[in-house]
């Protein structure tokens, strides 16, 4: 392959993947812009999501829309009991005991999933047929394009409901100003609620995307790991923002594993987007579509 | 409390009192709005005119005392449930989405009304009352001058049909060109039928405009009755209205 063809191709997959990371990184922008909560555990929710529709495929026997559905249905529920057992209780302690409750909840979510779990499939097998596409020259696994098409498709109605749906308005109300949003009579915990039930519904899609793009390669809750650095990028409490910094992960990500892993000996793909992270922290710690004054309280 | 008597009351206060720590912010006021009209409510800085709005809206707790809304008690009501009731506060800085803009700014505050079908025809109104915001509906609301966040401020609480509307020194830190703008718009929504509970320093303009008033000093209503009454007596001339 020619270099220019290999760095295109290098810069499409790592789009690919920057796509389903943007669900998992809109999961946790969505928690902390309502309630500026920190959710470790947001790699184990999807691993728990996408291990659900698993299990809800093998156990029904149903298509992979069958399993989607009834997945979504029981995480939502799951989201919905976590926040109503777990943080509605501690909603009055402090934002640093509710972070450490999601560790510790995201200990709790791998340890019982290897329980709950056990003997079911890991993964839906992709309905997608393995040889990859040829585009312009350039072999894509039509896996990934069909995920990452999904993954935009979901990131447009997300951007929809938030914009231009009653709910979403709310639930942007509650995000910027807490006591303004109960003044023109939104009912925080009910909003609280709806924010559960969306990470629910991501940690389902992104899951199972991710275990068709990446064909189960690593450890499905280090996705989580992945999250941080696009997060911080992209300003904690920006959509668009969080958006842009998940493609700009995705696509460094499979840049530096295509030119600098080879020479190192591999890995350092996935530190490469931390090292971005800390020099972003020394120049712009509210990141690069944040707003300086994010952390007021 | 002249004249109010036999009337049914939208609101009603009854020995209300609100305590900061140990600061007694509010020491047992009684008062009444009727279904229609501004009552105003006049004192100077810290005499707990703001206190007993917050307190009426449930953004601070009494510690003892009744508030009845259209018959039904309001302490201990969460704010949001005060708010769908459309008892609507308009708190002094205005509480604006400075981040949203004012067409969404003005969307939020129908939230509180229900019935979505309405919502157009409310934001037409709105826009018909302050033909500024309609200008600048793209706007980001922390954009807008004073005046206009004030405009944004009242359109937005009129979004939600407001059966009591009270707005907390809607004049505060206008120019007098706009103070005058803003006398001119509350006695409009008054005789639409949006009952006003009006706090205000601009002691003068208030009662000018209102039918009723209410006179509060640390805590405690001390002189009460039609409006133009109380503009006339020397007691009030003397301590707030700069004159006698």
């Amino acid at each position: 392959m020619p270099d220019g063809a290999f760095f295109a191709f290098l810069v499409v997959d790592g789009a690919l993947a920057g796509a389903i990371y943007a669900l998992v990184a809109l999961a946790f922008v969505v928690v902390y812009k309502a309630s500026r909560m920190i959710n470790f555990a947001v790699g184990e929710w999807t691993m728990v999501g996408s291990r659900t529709a698993a299990a809800a495929g093998q156990v029904l026997g149903t298509g992979l829309a069958g399993a989607l559905v009834t997945a979504c249905v029981a995480m939502i529920g799951l989201a919905l009991l976590f926040n109503r057992v777990v943080l509605r209780p501690l909603s009055q302690r402090s934002l640093l005991s509710l972070i450490m409750v999601t560790i510790g909840v995201g200990i709790f979510m791998r340890g019982a999933a290897t329980v709950v779990f056990a003997g079911l499939p890991v993964r839906i097998v992709s309905p997608f047929p393995a040889d990859p596409l040829v585009v312009g020259g350039l072999p894509v696994a039509v896996d990934k394009i069909a995920a990452a098409a999904i993954a935009a498709a979901t990131i447009a109605a997300l951007s929809w409901f938030f914009h231009g749906s009653r709910t979403g308005l709310a639930l942007r109300a509650v995000a910027s100003d807490q006591q303004v949003a109960l003044a023109v009579g939104i009912d925080l915990q009910r909003h609280f609620a709806i924010t559960w039930a969306l990470v629910g519904v991501l940690s389902v899609l992104a899951g199972t995307l991710w275990s068709f793009a990446s064909g189960g390669g690593f450890g499905i809750e280090l996705l989580g790991f992945k999250v941080f650095p696009i997060v911080i990028l992209g300003g904690l409490d920006s959509l668009p923002g969080t958006i842009i910094a998940a493609f700009a992960v995705g696509i460094l990500e499979s840049v530096v594993a295509g030119y600098i892993d080879p020479i190192v000996g591999g890995g350092f793909s996935h530190v490469a987007s931390y090292l971005v992270l800390i020099a972003t922290l020394f120049v712009r710690p509210w990141g690069l579509f944040g707003r300086p004054d994010v952390e007021r309280v | 409390m002249g004249g109010l008597e036999g009337t049914p009351h939208l609101l009603e206060i009854r020995d209300l009192h609100v305590s900061y720590g140990r600061i007694r912010a509010l020491q047992g006021v009684s008062l009444t709005v009727p279904p229609a009209g501004i009552v105003a409510l006049i004192g100077a800085n810290g005499a707990g005119k703001s206190t007993l709005l917050r307190a009426i809206s449930g953004v601070v707790r009494a510690r003892q005392g009744s508030v009845s809304f259209l018959g039904e008690e309001l302490v201990g009501l969460p704010v949001h449930q005060i708010a769908r009731r459309r008892l609507i506060h308009v708190p002094e800085g205005r509480g604006m989405l400075a981040r949203m803009t004012v067409l969404e700014n003005l969307r939020l505050g129908g939230l509180a009304a229900r019935d979505r079908r309405d919502a157009a025809a409310d934001l037409k109104r709105a826009f018909a009352l302050f033909p500024a915001l309609h200008t600048r509906r793209s706007q980001l609301a922390g954009s807008l001058s004073g005046g206009e966040q004030q405009m944004l401020a009242i359109g937005r609480a009129m979004m939600a049909r407001p059966r009591l509307l009270m707005l907390d020194e809607p004049s505060l830190g206008l120019a007098p060109l706009l103070v005058r703008e803003i006398f001119r718009i509350i006695p409009q929504l008054a005789g639409e039928g949006t009952a006003v509970l009006l706090v205000e320093q601009n002691a003068r303009m208030a009662l000018q405009c209102a039918a009723h008033a209410y006179v509060l000093q640390t805590g405690r209503v001390v002189l009460s009755g039609p409006a133009a009454d109380l503009l006339a007596a020397p007691e009030v001339q003397r301590a707030y209205l700069g004159t006698g």
